[in-house]
């Protein structure tokens, strides 16, 4: 998957529409980035990556890079 | 199988949760879980007494001395002992010669509890089992968790299931990981660690206050621990009873919360309308969300006699387990 496109798909799922999301975004700071959002991240790693994230990386997450980083930058084609 | 289900007097709806929480819009809670409201049982109101009126109900027009075994599926005792079992039977006016037991599962436990049942029937240790859930999470939860306060409801689900519905209830998968045991947890008040006054409470980073003495639940590692076993258990039930996804016509899952449900369904790729989510009027009340959507589901003619009904049970324990119904 490539990155932006990845990053639409995070935005959308966390409807967050109306931000511009780069790797740099720090996602925990968006108002109204909550637990529930933390469950869609779930999700969404789940459903395109077959992968789990613990709740302690969870917690380590803050910009949307940093997400990328726990997914695995190797999981990317850009 | 006869199922009543028994909802506490008091409703906690969430323009109260509001009134305590002015940062969580009623509308938002209803909108993000899927939840409006759920009744909250009164101070000296417990989980033995919900058991006792869900019973009451499904015993009427039944013959209760033919009753010769209760299960009581409940982590809100009375007491430590005696078995809240034991003195419902006498509450109820049930015969002596009745066996009973308690048994200490959330989630799962109503899964748990048809599995006793049937091998109670099977073995002909009993002919007509009563078996009920009933769950009062409310106390274990801290005034100050806005999450958990917004998510659990108090209620108990009684069932009957006679000799008669042994062959409607077919093959179980049952699973345990203890490994998961800290993540739905209330530590103190028993023997591992006794209840402390002086215990250090904690802001958790969405504003919720918990402490050892109440209920702890990591919502994400549950989510983790849903999305990695129960996609395979769904597999395993349906081999198991030789069925496939498209013979069932219902699937009644542990009504946890609407995100982690869909979520599921979508995965499994079970049709929205085959597939039952619905918290809104009583939340999580454990182990009474199954027989609870059950009943509800035959009331509105949305499952009917002859129809195939999964049901799934998972969370606190870990534990897990399904079954095939048919109704």
């Amino acid at each position: 998957m490539k990155t932006v496109d990845f990053m639409q798909i995070l935005k959308e799922a966390l409807d967050f529409q109306q931000i511009n999301f780069s790797p740099e975004t720090n996602l925990k700071a968006i108002d109204g980035f909550d637990s529930m959002s933390i469950m869609t991240i779930i999700a969404i790693v789940d459903e395109h990556f077959s992968k789990k994230l613990t709740a302690r990386q969870l917690a380590s997450i803050t910009t949307v890079g940093s997400l990328i980083e726990l997914i695995g930058k190797e999981k990317f084609v850009d | 199988m006869k199922i009543e289900y028994y909802l506490p007097a008091t409703v906690f709806t969430n323009q109260d949760l509001e009134k305590i929480f002015p940062k969580l819009p009623a509308a938002i809670v209803e909108e993000k879980i899927g939840i409006r409201e759920r009744h909250i049982s009164a101070q000296n109101e417990t989980a033995l007494d919900l058991a006792i009126e869900a019973s009451k109900m499904v015993l009427e027009g039944f013959d209760k001395d033919r009753i010769d075994f209760i299960l009581l599926c409940t982590q809100s005792p009375d007491y430590f002992l005696p078995s809240g079992s034991c003195i419902l039977q006498d509450k109820l006016g049930l015969i002596t010669g009745a066996g009973a037991l308690d048994f200490n599962l959330g989630c799962s436990g109503y899964i748990y509890g048809l599995a006793l049942a049937k091998g109670l029937l099977q073995s002909r240790i009993a002919t007509n089992v009563l078996l009920v859930t009933a769950e009062t999470y409310s106390k274990y939860v801290h005034p100050r968790d806005r999450a958990n306060r917004a998510i659990f409801g108090d209620g108990a689900a009684a069932t009957i299931i006679q000799l008669s519905d042994l062959e409607k209830i077919h093959g179980f998968e049952l699973g345990t990981d203890g490994s998961g045991y800290g993540n739905l947890i209330v530590t103190n008040g028993a023997l591992r660690q006794p209840y402390n006054e002086t215990v250090k409470e904690t802001l958790d980073e969405n504003g919720n206050l918990y402490s050892p003495n109440h209920l702890y639940m990591n919502g994400q590692e549950i989510f983790n621990f849903t999305i990695e076993k129960v996609p395979g258990l769904i597999e395993k039930i349906l081999k198991k009873n030789n069925f496939t996804i498209e013979e069932i016509d219902y699937f009644i899952f542990h009504q946890a919360n609407k995100y982690m449900l869909e979520y599921l369904r979508k995965k499994i790729r079970i049709p929205s309308e085959k597939f039952h989510n619905n918290t809104l009027l009583s939340g999580n009340t454990v182990s009474s969300t199954i027989p609870i959507a059950l009943k509800e589901s035959m009331n509105l003619n949305i499952i009917k006699p002859g129809d195939k009904v999964l049901l799934a049970g998972f969370g606190v324990g870990y534990s897990w387990g399904a079954t095939i119904l048919e109704i």
